[in-house]
């Protein structure tokens, strides 16, 4: 899998790559702005692209800006956000184009390596990882939307959706069988009102329901 | 005997200037009468009477300097008054004090600067008796009244001339020079209540200036928190991690590795919880406003943000209304029980306008430990002013105004 990294802190995009090596990722380069960012993707069309929130030369949220605009020009090029702090604000308008391939983690993850992998084969299957502070934020500050409706389980089970997980990963994880988690997604689908079309939308639109009630 | 000499010299100078000064002086009187009068016609004095004011006043402190400098005391002649505003001007007392000494400083200049003139006269004329007698003849010289007609009364003329300018120069010129240094000194120098607003506009300015420089300071902090020694906390969890995986095989290795992974990881945690304290970081990123529509969109009472245009706000001023709505937001959701809070901004002119309202119970007591004393003593810092009205029953409104300068 090739990737493109958007890193100015050469520490942490040298660590990357040396993890990425070891795990059988490609790295076809490492950009050091927004700019170079952008024009690498264009050269190299990877199947992913890490970015980091702050980019020189502000250092504000244009990693957020040139994520959204990769995925604008490259088809929803799949993208993992890498952030120092939790903003639920920043996920949100990553998930808004409801076209799946995001992932937005603490940089913290990234330390555990197994659990950063599989995000991000996630991400580039086309998959939803939100870091799970993001979606405390938003279990523990939202008690009066219809979201206060699920039950403990349900808000797990959602939680872990938006982690990225599949059906069987999460049961696995709260440790039930997978027709149970099943029926929980769709208690969950049902009490935030999103009709059964696709399912893999729906996953998708459930995380972006959070988001969405402010 | 130096000594005697320098100071001497010194206020010799010092009053033969003052006679020049004073001459100028005089004629300068009559030139401000007039450019007053201009002011009944078509206006001109509007617009000439100021920057003749200006001229009296840069004037008036040339001269309080070097009586000060003579005194050997500090110059301070407190604030100019504003040129530009026409009324305040004239009534200043500043413009008041220029004009009467204006008037006095010739009466005085000019006799000390004779007495300054003779002693000088005296010591430069004494040289040219010998010549005078010796020389041309026809007309006669006198010194003191007797007639130079020899070597020897020419000799002792200069003797005599000399040691009268030595006299003058000694006894005389210092105490006058300082005597007059003094009464101008006093009519210039500012009055108790005028150096102390004057202190308090500098003491203002220099307040802001600091909490100012204080907000780009834990700005700059944050930034090096976590681009340097968080980023270097992960890059570390990062090779933790990988080493992790490569040491599968011994599992002691691998569960030391994993405490000091997990030590590390709450280090992340707690460093994160400490810069968030210093400078909130969202405002770092995203300004202000989009750092309040951060902070409405994760608060569970449906909050909304009216900002108007607020143009470039001084960064104190920035994270002081940011803390300001923080915390009465807080206290919304957490004391008053509200349903709907609105948070308005408006830039005034020199001020930025934050109102934070909520439907909730009232009631807030400000002795008990509610956000509204941190409120006040940050706002305070700024030089803003706080107004909570909060009736029981509701609504609560927290009303702060910033300055930020212009």
């Amino acid at each position: 899998m090739r990737v493109v990294i958007a890193e100015d802190n050469v520490l942490l995009s040298a660590g990357l790559e040396l993890l990425l090596a070891t795990r059988g990722f490609e790295v076809a380069e490492i950009a050091g702005d927004a700019e170079a960012f952008a024009a690498a993707v264009e050269r190299h069309r990877p199947d992913l692209a890490i970015v980091d929130v702050r980019l020189p030369p502000d250092f504000r949220d244009e990693g957020i800006h040139a994520a959204i605009e990769a995925r604008r020009r490259h088809d929803a090029l799949p993208v993992l956000v890498l952030s120092q702090y939790v903003e639920q604000d920043y996920a949100g308008e990553l998930l808004a184009d409801g076209r799946g391939g995001v992932g937005y983690l603490l940089k913290d993850r990234v330390g555990r390596v197994s659990e950063f992998v599989d995000a991000l084969h996630r991400v580039a299957g086309g998959g939803t990882v939100m870091d799970p502070g993001v979606v405390r934020q938003l279990l523990t500050r939202r008690p009066r939307d219809p979201l206060e409706s699920l039950t403990p389980r349900e808000q797990e089970v959602l939680a872990l959706m938006a982690e990225g997980l599949g059906n069987g990963e999460i049961a696995e994880r709260i440790v039930v069988t997978e027709n149970a988690v099943h029926k929980h997604i769709g208690n969950v689908f049902a009490k935030l009102g999103l009709a059964p079309t696709d399912t893999g939308h729906r996953r998708v639109r459930a995380v972006l329901a959070y988001l969405d009630r402010r | 005997m130096r000594d005697v000499w320098e100071r001497a010299r010194r206020a010799c100078g010092y009053l033969l200037v003052g006679l020049g000064a004073g001459m100028v002086s005089m004629v300068m009187l009559p030139l401000t009468v007039a450019v007053a009068l201009t002011v009944v016609v078509a206006g001109l004095g509007y617009f000439a009477l100021p920057r003749w004011l200006g001229v009296v006043r840069a004037w008036a402190d040339l001269h309080h300097g070097r009586a000060a400098r003579l005194l050997g005391l500090p110059a301070d002649r407190g604030p100019a008054p504003d040129r530009s505003r026409f009324g305040p001007l004239t009534k200043a007392p500043s413009t008041r004090r220029d004009l009467v000494w204006l008037l006095l400083f010739p009466l005085s200049s000019v006799p000390a600067g004779l007495v300054a003139l003779l002693a000088a006269g005296l010591a430069a004329t004494s040289v040219l008796l010998p010549f005078w007698w010796a020389m041309p003849p026809g007309q006669e010289l006198q010194a003191f009244g007797a007639p130079v007609t020899g070597w020897g009364t020419a000799l002792t003329g200069i003797a005599a001339q000399l040691g009268a300018s030595a006299a003058l120069g000694g006894l005389v010129l210092s105490p006058l020079a300082r005597a007059h240094a003094r009464m101008n000194f006093r009519l210039l120098a500012p009055s108790e209540a005028e150096l102390l607003a004057g202190r308090v506009d500098e003491l203002t300015r220099t307040r802001a200036d600091v909490v100012d420089a204080h907000g780009a300071e834990l700005r700059r902090i944050e930034r090096d928190l976590h681009d340097g020694t968080q980023a270097r906390l992960v890059s570390i969890a990062m090779q933790l991690g990988v080493a992790e995986e490569a040491v599968q095989g011994d599992p002691r290795v691998a569960a030391l590795l994993r405490d000091a992974h997990t030590g590390t990881e709450e280090a992340m945690e707690e460093l994160r919880d400490c810069i968030r304290g210093i400078y909130p970081p969202i405002l770092a990123d995203r300004g202000l406003v989009g750092a309040l529509r951060a902070l409405a969109a994760r608060t569970t009472v449906p909050t909304r943000l009216d900002a108007g245009e607020l143009g470039t706000l001084p960064l104190a001023a920035e994270t002081a209304a940011y803390f300001v709505v923080t915390e009465a937001v807080t206290n919304a959701v957490r004391h008053g029980r509200a349903g709907a809070i609105t948070v308005r901004l408006a830039r005034e002119d020199d001020a930025l306008r934050v109102v934070v309202h909520d439907d909730g119970t009232g009631g807030v007591d400000e002795s008990r430990g509610s956000g509204v004393v941190g409120i006040r003593r940050r706002v305070a810092a700024l030089d803003g002013t706080v107004r909570v009205t909060s009736p029981v029953g509701g609504p609560t409104e927290v009303e702060v105004e910033l300055p930020c300068g212009s």
